[in-house]
């Protein structure tokens, strides 16, 4: 892929609090797809754009104006499937919340629903790893982005006369408001990042403690551990596992000298699992020592949904999916359907439970 | 340049300087001060900065700025009336000798 990978917990620590050197401006397929974007650009642009996007996902606003509407969603969301038994905990369950949640209420597109957040979002994010250019793939990705720009353009003119507080809202009325153009490119990033992540740590998490009952049961009876138990699948398998970064001057890193242009990625998938840092890192151990894990990235970029996923899934998500359904167990190991490395996930989680 | 110090759970000190016009989180990182994270490089959006002012010093420091504020809900270790993020107190030549302590958990 022409790329240098920086695999060690250190080097990327390193690299991702030099934003001067390891650049965010870089061309490729997420710039296809969606357009200049603040995951692309360095301050002082990046900070302009951020600052305008980030105070609905700060974690006091989670948690007086959203968590609320994210609870009764879940519930709806759990009152359809409770009486069946079974379900697929992915499809049936954590994207539909997800892309609820970031649709209707932070992103504040009520013209929109989930079932569209989340094809949409599908859409883009097989554009974004399209190694294959398939122009099938294309076609779709760029359905998607139109119409989430004729979405936002339109709440962008309801958010102009009445504020909501949504994200929209927040980028429209900020001090330095951003240009339509603007808005509607950082809301593709948004929506693509903003399901499958959640929803693929949601996953991931409940799969492990399905496999390891003793946990469970730990977790069961000290509910505050189920923020131990995100942190640790965070890290133990990492929504993104990789992200590129492009030098801006020669630099030596690891022992080894890159000149300026080389293409870098970040290996969020191996830094998270360095045994220098965490012992017996393939093992999932929610009782391990707290170590800072990179899955949300650091510096300026620092993930701007992390206090929103934390909430969701860890507060609200897994309590009640292990609360509400007795004698929840896995039909198979699914242990096949875990996907993708620089975005890794469950497909499906399907599980059966005693029916009330 | 001003000193500052940082006292570690486990009762070590280290002393290190900080140029003014930084912020103090700055200083941490860059001498490599364990317990200050610092993951979003200092944009109030990680609480993973996190120090507890020593009591001599509080007033002088000043209280934390809304933003601030708000993040200090929600840090790992308990937040107690002394806590500031050290990413957002900016180094003055007044703040020379400043001792903060630094809290047993950043995540
Ligand atoms: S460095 Fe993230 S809040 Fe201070």
């Amino acid at each position: 892929m022409g790329r240098h990978l920086l695999t060690r917990y250190d080097d990327i620590v390193h690299a991702e609090k030099l934003p001067e050197v390891f650049s965010s401006r870089e061309e490729g397929s997420l710039l296809r797809t969606v357009g200049p974007n603040m995951l692309r650009e360095d301050d002082p642009d990046h900070r302009r754009l951020r600052a305008a996007a980030e105070p609905p996902t700060r974690p006091r606003q989670v948690r007086d104006l959203w968590a609320g509407t994210f609870e009764r969603t879940a519930h709806e969301l759990l009152d359809r499937i409770a009486d069946r038994g079974e379900a697929d905990l992915i499809r049936d369950f954590a994207e539909p919340l997800v892309a609820a949640n970031l649709a209707l209420v932070l992103l504040g597109l009520r013209n929109a629903s989930a079932d569209d957040i989340a094809a949409w979002s599908r859409a883009m994010m097989d554009g974004n790893s399209n190694y294959a250019d398939d122009p099938d793939i294309w076609l779709r990705a760029e359905r998607a982005t139109r119409a989430i720009e004729e979405a936002v353009a339109e709440m962008v003119d309801i958010t102009r006369r009445e504020p909501d507080g949504s994200v929209i809202s927040s980028m429209v009325h900020a001090p330095e408001p951003m240009e339509l153009a603007e808005i509607q490119n950082n809301v593709k990033v948004v929506i693509g990042g903003g399901v499958n992540e959640p929803r693929d740590v949601f996953g991931v998490g409940a799969w492990a403690l399905l496999r390891r009952p003793d946990v469970l049961d730990r977790v069961l009876g000290d509910p505050g551990l189920w923020k131990r138990v995100f942190e640790e699948t965070a890290r133990w398998i990492s929504p993104i596992g990789m992200y590129p970064r492009q030098l801006t001057q020669d630099y030596e890193i690891a022992g080894v000298t890159l000149s300026a242009g080389s293409r870098v990625a970040l290996v969020i998938a191996s830094g998270n699992r360095d045994e220098a840092v965490f012992e017996r890192a393939d093992e999932f151990d929610v009782a391990r020592p707290h170590r800072p894990h990179l899955a949300f990235g650091g510096g300026p970029h620092f993930c701007m949904g992390a206090w929103v996923a934390r909430h969701e899934v860890s507060a609200l998500a897994w309590p009640l999916v292990f609360g509400r359904l007795k004698g929840l167990g896995p039909t198979d190991s699914a242990e096949d359907r875990l996907e993708g490395w620089v975005f890794r996930g469950l497909t499906s989680l399907n599980v059966t439970w005693q029916a009330a | 340049m001003p000193i500052v110090i940082f006292e570690l759970p486990d009762g070590t000190e280290r002393k290190v300087t900080a140029a003014s016009g930084t912020v103090l989180m700055q200083a941490a990182v860059s001498n490599g001060v364990e317990g200050i994270v610092a993951e979003c490089g200092g944009n109030a959006s990680c609480a993973t900065c996190h120090v507890y002012v020593d009591g001599r010093h509080t007033e002088l420091v000043g209280p934390p700025n809304e933003v601030e504020d708000e993040m200090l809900d929600f840090t790992a270790a308990e937040r107690r009336p002394t806590s500031r993020l050290s990413c957002q107190i900016q180094i003055s030549d007044a703040l020379d000798g400043l001792v903060v302590h630094v809290p047993e958990e950043q995540v």
